[in-house]
């Protein structure tokens, strides 16, 4: 698997629980990596994800495997669903004063301008695809790490956004996918509640071109500082 | 290609730090970057720009602020059509166009007001954008950026535009002009990104007669036959008449590769389709 040595690496050096996981969008059914099944279950993207990191489940979801709709839209997999689009639910859900707040972060929301067919998983040391982005779910202190892998080479400062809606999916699958640079999100209330991200978990999104030089240099903090 | 990152309600000077590590780390070296950010993010930009050997050209919005990233030493591709008459200059733009990746800017330039008004219309027509227009010393320009023809909602598509081209053209090679301006105006609507058809009927068929268009020169244009060679080649679809072929004992082996027989209800069924533009040679 293409894949493995990098996965197993990373585990490895980040003492990860689980797995880095592979995400992947797929513009068409032959798109689909040779061999993967369609999700038994509905799920939440964030919940394929963790099932992947934590199960090993490999796989894929198109529109009708996705139960988070908002999820599945910023995705390409199906239209905005209206009320996520203005801004209405979210106010309702509490996480906004206004409407116009709400809509001021909506409108901000990464979302793909592209159409897919469905999100492809599989925890990276046994990913038999290319990914567009690798989910890690880790603690901050193995985040710190990543970030600061990522700046080793030729440093700077790491930039993340989030706005606490949308975290696996936007922001961390399709923020990192369009514009090829990592993010760090925190989650949201649906991935903390019902995905099982856990009080002491946040989360990195990394293109795949990334990968190798951020491996590289956590070997060089290993041997550094331990 | 021009790489697009929307990166609106990111805040200033986070949004710099997202523009360096997107420079510093770009998927295709030396590629362009358009970065869409709220009013305001845009501060500092121009800075990272010159850190990372880029040129930074912001057009500001009420709601968006675009961040365009140019690598250094990258200039907008230049053509000056000056001389060439029509179609050619029609023809020219379209061809580079095609060749251009979306977000990718030309500047074309012509001493002729007349010509640059006729390639802005082609270039509008396609889909492109006319992001500027003027005139440096005796040569007028415009400056366009290659978009995506914005697709119409199902239903509207004919009224909102006619993107496909039919050619009928009944004269055949008794009239050479008419037979050139089949093919000629066939080349500029391909190159304007349109879909084309010509059909040839009554003695309009004799052009597709295997070894007639050889016959038909003008001292300033091509052979007949290689003008429609390429008009095929290009994609147009090509009917001859079956009543006119069999009136005049063509049969369809008798007809130029590329060039099918259909019947009238094929014709008819084009003239009736609103979303088509029907020219008459």
């Amino acid at each position: 698997m293409k894949y493995e040595s990098l996965g197993k690496e990373l585990i490895g050096l980040l003492g990860l629980k689980g797995s880095p996981v592979a995400v992947k969008l797929a513009k068409t059914p032959a798109d689909i990596p040779q061999g993967y099944q369609k999700m038994s279950e509905k799920h939440r993207h964030c919940q394929f994800v963790q099932d992947a990191r934590l199960k090993g489940t490999i796989g894929y979801a198109t529109k009708a495997e996705h139960l988070c709709r908002g999820g599945a839209a910023v995705m390409g997999i199906e239209p905005s669903p209206e009320l996520l689009a203005d801004g209405t639910t979210y106010q309702k859900l509490g996480n906004f004063k206004t409407v116009e707040g709400a809509i001021d972060t909506v409108s901000a929301i990464p979302k793909t301008g592209e159409q897919f067919y469905a999100s492809v998983y599989a925890p990276l040391e046994k990913a038999e695809f290319e990914p567009d982005v690798v989910v890690i779910v880790a603690t901050p202190r193995q985040v710190l790490r990543l970030s600061q892998a990522y700046l080793y080479a030729t440093g700077g400062r790491f930039a993340a956004d989030y706005s606490g809606i949308q975290s696996l999916c936007a922001d961390a699958v399709v923020a990192v996918r369009e514009r090829g640079v990592p993010n760090v999100t925190l989650g949201c209330n649906g991935s903390r509640k019902y995905s099982g991200i856990a009080e002491d978990e946040v989360i990195f999104g990394v293109p795949i071109k990334d990968l190798e030089k951020i491996v590289e240099a956590l070997k060089t903090f290993k041997e550094k500082w331990g | 290609m021009v790489k697009t990152i929307k990166a609106l309600g990111i805040r200033a000077p986070n949004a710099e730090f997202l523009a360096a590590n997107v420079l510093k780390n770009p998927d295709t070296p030396g590629e362009e970057v358009r970065f869409i950010v709220s009013p305001g993010a845009e501060a500092g930009m121009e800075a990272v720009a010159r850190k990372y050997g880029y040129k930074a050209e912001i057009a500001k919005g009420e709601k968006e602020v675009e961040v365009r990233m140019v690598p250094s030493g990258k200039t907008t591709e230049e053509i000056d059509v000056t001389g060439e008459t029509c179609p050619g200059p029609v023809m020219i733009v379209g061809d580079k166009l095609s060749s251009l990746g979306i977000g990718e800017r030309l500047k074309v330039k012509s001493a002729s007001a007349d010509t640059i008004a006729d390639v802005s219309a082609a270039v509008t027509a396609s889909g492109s954008l006319i992001l500027n227009q003027g005139k440096e010393g005796d040569r007028n320009f415009i400056i366009v950026e290659k978009a995506e023809k914005k697709a119409v909602a199902a239903g509207t598509a004919a009224l909102a535009s006619k993107d496909r081209v039919v050619v009928a053209q009944s004269n055949g090679i008794g009239n050479a002009e008419r037979a050139y301006a089949t093919f000629i105006f066939s080349k500029v609507a391909l190159s304007m990104g349109k879909k084309v058809t010509i059909f040839f009927l009554m003695d309009g068929v004799g052009i597709a007669r295997k070894g007639n268009a050889e016959t038909v020169k003008h001292p300033a244009f091509p052979v007949l036959s290689q003008v429609m060679d390429e008009v095929i080649k290009a994609g147009a679809t090509v009917y001859a008449c079956e009543l006119s072929a069999s009136f005049r004992g063509i049969k369809e082996a008798d007809l130029v590769p590329g060039v099918k027989l259909a019947g009238a209800a094929t014709f008819i069924q084009l003239l009736s389709d609103p979303g088509n533009a029907v020219v008459n040679f």
